[in-house]
């Protein structure tokens, strides 16, 4: 008896799913895919009207209300109403607008996300000339475009360079930070066998994240993870290998350790002198400084390359606008007006972002600073991944074979080619 | 000698056989039985096979009163876990979620490529692992602890809430002690090991440490439930059983792995099904202390999930869980055949 009804539930159960089935086979995906899709048409110079609502997180999202006022005084009929939402939940919160089309009109957008959220179709075409593309640093304005259209406004950047303690270097026999990656090596032997750090430099041994200090070396030797219209990865190549082989011998000759931090454990290490360099982006000079780091001892550089100054990964924040904006127009100026340089220099000042504006670094505190500068060279020659879908699973599988090659566990050529197999099979999404 | 033997504890546990995973009870108490015809008519509330009036306005408020509960448990329950075993058989992505029907229905495509997936194939041992070691591990602390308790008369309630309070403190809070107990330079433990002369470890660092580390804070963290669902089930044993056992002369041991132990079978059964679900779930301790690493080496199934979902991997994420469910289903399948009672 009881078997029986079991049974017939079961085919019930079954039934009902090879309708489902059906049903979804008969739907299939159509093959025009995201991307290709061509900018939106221009919008005028009229001033904005209506109510745009922003969306934007972190110290942005709440300094943002009282920031657009002055957008708001320039077009007396727009009001602008920004909801600060946390970066935890974000992305759950940008893709539930683009699934249900309720949403914001304009939001901030992490730089990776972009190729998930272009592709979907939740983002609108960057109008044409809404900006000038030459006036951002070309890392950021490339990580706008997602198939090759152009989907946004970079709105600031941050990217990584070398931090260093002078007084430990001066020690070394070092008065200028390394320019190329023997100097790298060599500055690292130096601060551990001459003054006494413990660890000449510390770089991510895998891990998440540990990419944005892997690929900079890889991007400086020439590598190219996809091909142009992001459609096929190609990240076996021989500067891939030439780099890692680079990145994972500072591991294998105790020049950098193994082990994962915990938080707090990198600033206070470097304070002592435990750690003689490392590579981050710009929050950590507030964060060492916190850590009793005096400012005069220490200093950034640019990351070298395999023969002068290299490449860097570039981060940050995107503006766009919803497919399904009910403001566009509005939209749009908002954020011409955001990415204007005046503006850019403005929120720089009020929050300290940088601006990706780079015409806004011509002039003012952002000029006449020498850690910004380093920063602002540093932008220049500063690349960003692949704008596609599946970026985030790929930077995984890069991930876990840096850790592998950093420990030790797996050489570099058989770590790079199941790079790139790996990645072949997840596809980018495009 | 044999004058005062006490009724066979099998009869006892028999008793309780039905109650499957309640709660051990004062044994002895059965509900009484129905009158016949009205549990008739009960059990067949939508039936209509009976032309009787009553019954059938009986049938209709039944329904009537079931439709509110019916239809929330179909749109909130029935329907996501249909939706997402539906999603398993399809390669739906995030980019997807804007025209959700253009998906391709792939068939077990997801599933194979699970099986063929080299760190799928490792996050699946490592469950086992946390499995394997978690459960008897946690059972066992929690049985010695509440056998423990059980004989302590003063102070029981301070005892019983400090080994309850790892249950109810925040993960992220206790995660942050422990990395500092188990730090490789200047962690409690490897100072203590010092003192005797053996050398530390990098607990958490190493590819054969961290997993054991993660399941013996795991333990610590859970052992508290169990620990007070044993306690109230040895509150139950009947003590004249135990005298009786007693003046049998049977010793303390023998008392505990022949009357009581056999008496709390079903408790135990309660325990391995809830705590093994559990281990199979096992997610929390490793995303906050290690992120998974060393190598993979302490990422589970969850975990694995977890991630092809924040890749977007709606459907490989979907087959994922399923594998999971079924695993579950095989493991609590196996424990009741393990440890139900015996006639």
């Amino acid at each position: 008896m009881k078997t029986n009804r079991t049974m017939k539930t079961g085919t019930k159960t079954l039934a009902a799913l090879a309708i489902a089935g059906l049903a979804l086979s008969a739907c299939g995906r159509d093959a025009t895919s995201a991307g290709g899709e061509a900018q939106s048409d221009a919008i005028d110079d009229s001033p904005a009207s209506g109510t745009i609502e922003v969306w934007a997180m972190g110290a942005e999202g709440e300094a943002l209300d009282e920031f657009t006022q002055a957008f708001e005084e320039e077009n007396p009929d727009a009001e602008v109403e920004v909801t600060a939402i946390p970066w935890d939940s974000a992305h759950d919160k940008i893709q539930g607008a683009i699934t249900s089309g309720e949403g914001p009109d304009v939001t901030l957008v992490g730089s990776t996300w972009m190729g998930e959220f272009g592709a979907a179709g939740g983002l609108m075409p960057t109008p044409e000339d809404l900006v000038d593309g030459d006036d951002f640093f070309p890392g950021a304005w490339e990580g706008n475009q997602v198939g090759g259209t152009q989907y946004g406004i970079p709105w600031y950047v941050e990217t990584r360079v070398l931090y260093y303690r002078t007084d430990l270097a001066q020690q070394a026999g070092w008065d200028a930070a390394p320019q190329d990656w023997d100097e790298l090596t060599q500055f690292a032997t130096d601060l551990q066998s001459k003054a006494g750090a413990e660890y000449g430099i510390n770089l991510q041994p895998g891990q998440t994240g540990s990419w944005q200090t892997f690929l900079p070396f890889a991007w400086s030797d020439g590598a190219e993870l996809a091909n142009a219209d992001g459609t096929e990865w190609s990240i076996a190549s021989d500067p891939m290998k030439e780099s890692l082989q680079y990145y994972s011998d500072f591991f294998a000759e105790g020049l950098a350790q193994t082990r994962v931090m915990d938080a707090g454990e990198l600033e206070s290490g470097f304070t002592d002198g435990r750690y003689g360099s490392f590579i981050s982006g710009p929050w950590h000079a507030a964060l060492i400084e916190d850590a009793g780091t005096d400012p005069s001892e220490y200093a950034v550089a640019p990351i070298p390359g395999p023969d002068g100054p290299g490449a860097s990964f570039i981060g940050g924040g995107n503006l766009a606008v919803l497919t399904d904006a009910e403001n566009p127009d509005g939209a749009w100026k908002l954020v011409q007006w955001l990415s204007e340089p005046e503006t850019q220099k403005d929120f720089y000042e009020t929050v300290g972002d940088l601006p990706a504006n780079s015409t806004a670094w011509d002039s003012g505190a952002l000029a006449d600073d020498e850690q910004l500068a380093v920063f602002g060279d540093q932008l220049d020659r500063a690349v960003s991944p692949p704008a596609v879908p599946t970026w985030e699973q790929v930077a995984d599988i890069i991930d876990a074979r840096v850790e592998r090659t950093a420990k030790g566990v797996q050489d570099v050529d058989e770590a790079v080619d199941e790079m790139q197999s790996q990645a072949s099979s997840v596809g980018t999404g495009l | 000698m044999s004058s005062t033997h006490a009724p066979h504890p099998s009869r006892e546990t028999g008793e309780k056989q039905d109650a499957g995973l309640d709660l051990p009870r004062a044994t002895g108490s059965r509900t009484p039985p129905q009158p016949p015809t009205r549990s008739r008519t009960l059990r067949h509330p939508f039936g209509g096979r009976s032309n009787d009036p009553t019954a059938r306005s009986q049938a209709v408020a039944a329904w009537i009163l079931a439709v509110p509960f019916m239809a929330v448990f179909l749109v909130f329950t029935a329907g996501p876990v249909l939706a997402s075993l539906g999603m398993s058989f399809t390669d739906i992505r995030s980019t997807d979620v804007r025209n959700p029907l253009s998906v391709q229905f792939v068939g077990l495509e997801n599933y194979t490529r699970l099986l063929g997936d080299e760190l799928f194939r490792k996050v699946a041992l490592n469950t086992l692992l946390y499995l394997l070691l978690g459960v008897p591990l946690t059972l066992g602390v929690a049985m010695a602890v509440a056998v423990g308790l059980n004989r302590v008369t003063r102070f029981k309630g301070f005892f019983r809430v400090g080994f309850y309070l790892p249950v109810v403190t925040s993960i992220v809070a206790v995660s942050v002690v422990w990395k500092y107990l188990l730090r490789e330079n200047g962690g409690l433990l490897n100072s203590a090991l010092e003192l005797v002369g053996l050398p530390g470890q990098a607990w958490l660092d190493s590819t054969h440490l961290a997993l054991p580390s993660l399941v013996v804070m795991a333990v610590w963290r859970n052992f508290g439930t169990m620990t007070v669902i044993f306690l109230a089930a040895l509150q139950s044993v009947p003590t004249e059983v135990l005298e009786a056992a007693e003046s049998d002369g049977a010793s303390a041991w023998s008392r505990f792995r022949h009357v009581t132990v056999p008496m709390l079978r079903p408790t135990i059964l309660f325990g391995a099904v809830i705590t093994g679900i559990g281990y199979l779930q096992f997610f929390e301790e490793a995303f906050v202390m290690t992120s998974g690493g060393p190598l993979d080496s302490t990422r589970s199934i969850s975990f694995y999930t977890y991630d092809q979902f924040g890749f977007g991997n709606y459907g490989l994420a979907a087959a994922a869980s399923y594998l999971l469910f079924l695993a579950i289903v095989l493991l609590t399948m196996l424990q009741f055949r393990l440890l139900r009672s015996k006639d």
